[in-house]
């Protein structure tokens, strides 16, 4: 063994045999192990597979070479979904990530009641997809909402279709992915800004930093690891949009608000075409890869 | 200069708890509406908060719906689901930071690497897979594809590395064998990051959804998430019922979150760490 390995790597290991350790060692994993060979690694490699076949649910599947891909090229509702997905990623993202930033500021700063605060802008995510679109459902209603109820005392006379017209729809979509998520990002900040030592603040404050100089000049350089992890987790979950669109306006619109998850899930479970939908799964897969691996390259590179 | 100081301060206080007002209307709303008899008018503020209110939506969610059985469900599902997750990624990362054995590196990367792999990309192929199982409608189908959560590993393994090492060193030298060791010592002491994620892990199994969308088409077998909204869509009219269904399908996540607040923030401050 080399001497430059973790010494706490020794301890247990030194007095036993190394045969027995391995044995023993790998029975402790050997739980988690199955069930994510079975669970996770299998369906992968399965579907990679399936996505070259006619597969079909409960009809006899066959070899399609790479029919299914081809299909897909031509296909402009595929073009369509991921196109959809890729906007609200560009979008969301953002969006989401500056609000998570702006709320954990508020949070984490020196005013009354920030545990309320707190409680107020996280209680969202703790509701389920569903509760959640009906709720907005409910209130972005044309005629009997709130939310155009609301504006009509204002002095609107317009009747708004929130969720019946495009770009309306997406803006809907945001708002409502906002509300519901956005504490989860601000949690993830406040945990990095209360990292941040006063004495930096009371260093800029001497040499006479204005807020806004020492946000720029502390906090946001401080908050740099935090920020490539939030936009890394934002990013994917964006790219998973489905219950949002699917329960709110089913796409629609047509299907202009139709993202790729959801194209996968009619597919697989309306169409019952496992082929095609497993290619599709495939290429968002690949692609989720591609923005994680850019992403890290570029984070790497603004850490220096 | 002070006067400046005061205003930027209230002006402070004002903009932070308008949005919070913001952020809590509507669940306000939601609450509100569950208690207003079907048919009167909840789109006008002044009218909303005026009584009469009713406990008869609930009563009607109760008597036309399988809320229990719904309840019931995601309960069971979740709780095994955390349970189990817990147990097995604590036995992994125990292993992976306090023992050496061949094919450490490869299993870590392996969990590793699960980390970016999204469910939504593998839910077709684990449905063909418990089709050819017989498992739809099943515990089993909705419970076990979830709990090899690499993260947790990841999470749980940070904790066990950072365990002074006298402590096993001391235990080992006593003739302790590894799962004593991490019976006795390390799954006991690392309590507080379990009880985070744990509350982590059981939030996300609860508001699981495109998952047992899939798996669970029977009725009686769906969980809260994908039966509330089926239950919903023969109210197209009604606001009433369908909120105090909402409240319901809301109520436990809710009260999780008020006595586990502190928890609950801690273990997504958890998952920050890298």
């Amino acid at each position: 063994m080399r001497s430059r390995a973790k010494p706490k790597e020794n301890i247990i290991t030194k007095r036993k045999s190394e045969a027995k350790y391995n044995i023993s060692a790998w029975l402790f994993i050997l739980p988690f192990l199955i069930l994510y060979l079975v669970f996770m690694i299998y369906p992968i490699i399965s579907g990679f597979l399936t996505s070259f076949t006619t597969g079909q649910f409960g009809i006899e599947s066959k070899f399609n070479g790479l029919g299914n891909y081809i299909y897909m090229m031509k296909d402009k509702y595929f073009w369509q979904a991921l196109g959809n997905t890729l906007l609200f990623v560009i979008i969301s993202t953002p969006t989401i990530v500056i609000f998570g930033l702006l709320f954990s500021l508020i949070v984490n700063s020196a005013i009354k009641g920030t545990t309320f605060l707190r409680s107020s802008f996280f209680i969202p995510y703790m509701l389920s997809i569903s509760v959640t679109t009906s709720i907005w459902k409910f209130i972005l209603q044309p005629y009997t909402g709130f939310l155009n109820g609301l504006l009509h005392q204002m002095g609107v006379k317009d009747e708004i279709y929130w969720l019946g017209s495009t770009p309306l729809a997406w803006l809907s979509i945001l708002i409502v992915t906002l509300w519901w998520t956005v504490g989860f990002n601000m949690i993830l900040f406040l945990a990095g800004l209360q990292e941040i030592p006063d004495s930096l603040y009371e260093a800029a404050s001497i040499d006479g930093a204005n807020s806004w100089e020492k946000f720029c000049s502390i906090t946001l350089p401080s908050l740099r690891g935090v920020i490539a992890l939030v936009v890394q987790l934002q990013i994917v979950a964006s790219f998973k949009l489905f219950g949002q669109p699917w329960l709110l306006t089913g796409g629609g619109p047509g299907t202009s608000t139709r993202p790729i998850v959801q194209y996968i899930y009619q597919t697989a479970f309306r169409s019952w075409d496992s082929g095609y939908a497993s290619a599709m799964s495939f290429i968002l897969f690949i692609v989720i890869g591609l923005f994680t691996l850019i992403h890290n390259k570029l984070s790497q590179r603004i850490e220096g | 200069m002070i006067n400046k100081r005061k205003v930027l301060k209230m002006l402070q206080y004002i903009f932070s708890y308008a949005i919070a007002l913001i952020w809590l209307i509507p669940l306000l709303w939601m609450f509100i509406t569950s208690f207003k008899p079907d048919g009167s008018v909840v789109t006008i503020i002044s009218e909303l908060i005026k009584p009469p209110f009713t406990l008869h939506n609930y009563i009607k969610v109760k008597n036309t719906s399988m809320i229990p059985r719904w309840a019931l469900n995601s309960i069971i599902v979740a709780a095994i689901q955390t349970a189990a997750t817990l147990m097995v990624c604590s036995l992994t990362a125990f292993a992976l930071s306090q023992m050496k054995f061949r094919g450490k590196k490869l299993v870590l990367v392996l969990i590793t690497a699960g980390l970016f792999i999204p469910a939504e990309s593998i839910v077709v192929p684990l449905y063909t897979f418990i089709v050819k199982l017989g498992w739809v409608n099943t515990y089993k189908a909705l419970i076990l594809p979830g709990i090899a959560m690499p993260l947790g590993v990841l999470i749980l393994k940070q904790f066990y590395d950072s365990m002074p090492k006298e402590l096993t060193e001391a235990a080992s030298i006593d003739g302790a064998s590894p799962f004593k060791i991490w019976s006795r010592i390390l799954f006991p002491l690392s309590r507080t990051s379990l009880a985070s994620l744990g509350i982590f892990a059981f939030i996300q199994s609860w508001n699981n959804y495109l998952w047992p969308l899939v798996a669970a088409s029977d009725t009686s077998m769906m969980t809260l998430p994908v039966a509330v909204p089926t239950f919903q869509s023969s109210f197209n009219t009604s606001f009433s019922v369908p909120m105090a269904a909402n409240v319901l399908a809301s109520l436990p996540a809710l009260i999780v979150f008020l006595i586990f607040q502190k928890n609950i923030v801690k273990g997504i401050a958890m998952t920050g760490i890298k």
